[in-house]
């Protein structure tokens, strides 16, 4: 029975979204807002239950490690954002952050970068590595602004503009295929699991 | 009105109207549309097949998933979990988004329904939700010890007491770090878990970031991408022709197309193991159409253009 009611409630909603495909009016924007009503209100108490009681307040109040408190007084200082006066207290837990960002800046570097290179100096023996290799000098060159786009090196930068269209082709055509996968998810919900038009 | 007005000038819900009807169709009346696998999808499948029937290898799934990727991301669980659980391979699951772990959960119920034998805690074990903030020192941790730096499953019990654990301790025991995401799939496991551990790693992803992924793959930093609905469609193919027959995996076998649809008939397959390729029979009509709106659409543009271009002769 509830299965039955939910799928009638999500039918509902998600014709009023397609609705704004005609127009703007009242049922998108109810559909809209509780969709943001209702996501807020999921997040917060399942944070409140998953994070805050099992890493907060057991382990301080039932399991007593009061060096815990250290991190927390840390956390607190987030809420002086709201404060006009003590507002800079909250750039203490911020900067906290960022060093463990800078934690991570090594591995990036390493995954993101000299890996990356690694592969690009390898030996040109297939067409796919030449391309690369082409493909990566190319733009490369094309956004190094301190020489003149002229001549041969010109028409050797121009290659690069190639490269990257041919690269936001790539992206564009998977974008339209995302959009209509979503089309078809909820199409593929309103003709079978609520008209049991599919089998 | 000239025809080069009249498509500037179409009202765009007519376009919409048409569209509707491209997708509606292929999905009331499915075209069986031939599903060609690709080298990414092929090496996934391949990776995890490799820990078929092994106590010591699972595979490490992470949900970061939300309601809005479910179309494409959904079917490509489903299919992964059906592998494993075809072929007696080990799971393991977490999320670190509070909507993934519903969706995670939601992913194991269904399909396990056709799978009585499957043991929670034997045979797979779900994690649970983990706050975001703790995916760096979990990944981290995992590779000295899984049960120390997870601690618990989804039903608070500490893994250190679960039978899969008993041989699952750290990186050295996971086949594959496979993170199915709709946001920065996999960088986290590539930096960290990669990185320092060399743990094989693998990505599911919506199709709009699937692009920006490829060079981790030309690197070998991926053993494996599943790009949006397309690749959910790919690996449920290799699912239905090789795990659900009990056939292992073979390189030439996959690539003969022919011997594939000879391995089953579409119709008796459950709709929710076969959603995402009748979704590419959908996905197919309305990628011609929109190619034919474009070539429509520039026909009009150059028309006009030589239009204007005659005007300011004369």
């Amino acid at each position: 029975m509830m299965e039955t009611i939910g799928i009638w409630v999500a039918a509902f909603l998600t014709l009023s979204m397609f609705s704004f495909l005609y127009k703007d009016n009242p049922f998108y924007k109810f559909a809209e807002h509780l969709f943001v009503g209702a996501s807020m209100g999921y997040f917060i108490p399942y944070t409140f239950f998953n994070v805050f009681i099992p890493y907060a307040y057991n382990p301080l109040f039932l399991r007593h490690n009061y060096w815990l408190i250290i991190p927390f007084v840390i956390g607190l200082g987030y809420w002086f954002r709201f404060s006009n006066n003590l507002g800079w207290l909250s750039r203490y837990p911020i900067a906290f952050s960022m060093g463990i960002v800078g934690m991570g800046v090594p591995m990036s570097i390493h995954a993101q970068i000299l890996v990356q290179m690694r592969t690009m100096m390898l030996p040109l023996t297939n067409i796919n590595l030449i391309l690369i290799f082409i493909g990566t000098v190319s733009i490369l060159l094309y956004f190094f602004f301190s020489k003149a786009h002229e001549g041969l090196y010109g028409k050797f930068t121009s290659v690069g503009i190639w490269f990257m269209m041919v690269g936001f082709g790539a992206s564009f055509g998977y974008t339209v295929m995302a959009r209509l996968s979503l089309l078809i998810g909820r199409l593929q919900f309103l003709l079978g699991d609520w008209l049991g038009l599919i089998k | 009105m000239n025809f080069s007005d009249y498509i500037q000038k179409i009202d765009r819900r007519y376009i919409f109207i048409i569209l509707a009807i491209a997708v509606i169709l292929p999905l009331l009346f499915p075209l069986g549309l031939p599903t060609f696998t690709t080298p990414p999808v092929l090496s996934l499948y391949k990776h995890i097949d490799e820990a078929a029937g092994t106590d010591d290898r699972a595979v490490f799934m992470d949900f970061a998933q939300s309601p809005s990727t479910l179309p494409e991301l959904y079917p490509m669980d489903l299919a992964i979990l059906r592998h494993c659980f075809l072929r007696d391979i080990k799971v393991l699951t977490i999320s670190y988004y509070p909507q993934g772990a519903a969706i995670m959960q939601m992913a194991i119920s269904e399909v396990k329904e056709d799978f009585p034998d499957v043991k929670q805690d034997v045979d797979y074990c779900n994690f649970g939700f983990r706050n975001f903030a703790l995916r760096v020192p979990i990944t981290l941790g995992m590779g000295d010890n899984i049960a120390e730096a997870v601690e618990t499953n989804a039903a608070g019990r500490r893994l250190e007491n679960l039978p899969i654990m008993e041989k699952l301790k750290n990186y050295d025991n996971i086949q594959v770090c496979m993170e199915i995401s709709g946001a920065a799939p996999g960088i986290i496991y590539i930096n960290y878990a990669r990185a320092r551990y060399g743990v094989d790693v693998a990505i599911g992803v919506t199709a709009v970031s699937a692009a920006d992924n490829y060079p981790y793959l030309q690197t070998g930093q991926l053993v494996g991408l599943l790009g949006g609905l397309k690749g959910a469609a790919e690996y449920e193919e290799l699912v239905e022709t090789f795990a659900n027959n009990d056939i292992p995996y073979s390189e030439k076998k996959a690539q003969n197309l022919s011997w594939r649809n000879q391995q089953y008939e579409l119709s008796k397959v459950p709709y929710k193991f076969k959603q995402a390729r009748i979704g590419m029979d959908a996905q197919a009509v309305a990628h011609v159409l929109i190619i034919i709106f474009i070539i429509i659409g520039n026909i009009g543009y150059f028309i006009e253009k030589r239009q204007d271009k005659n005007k300011y002769v004369k």
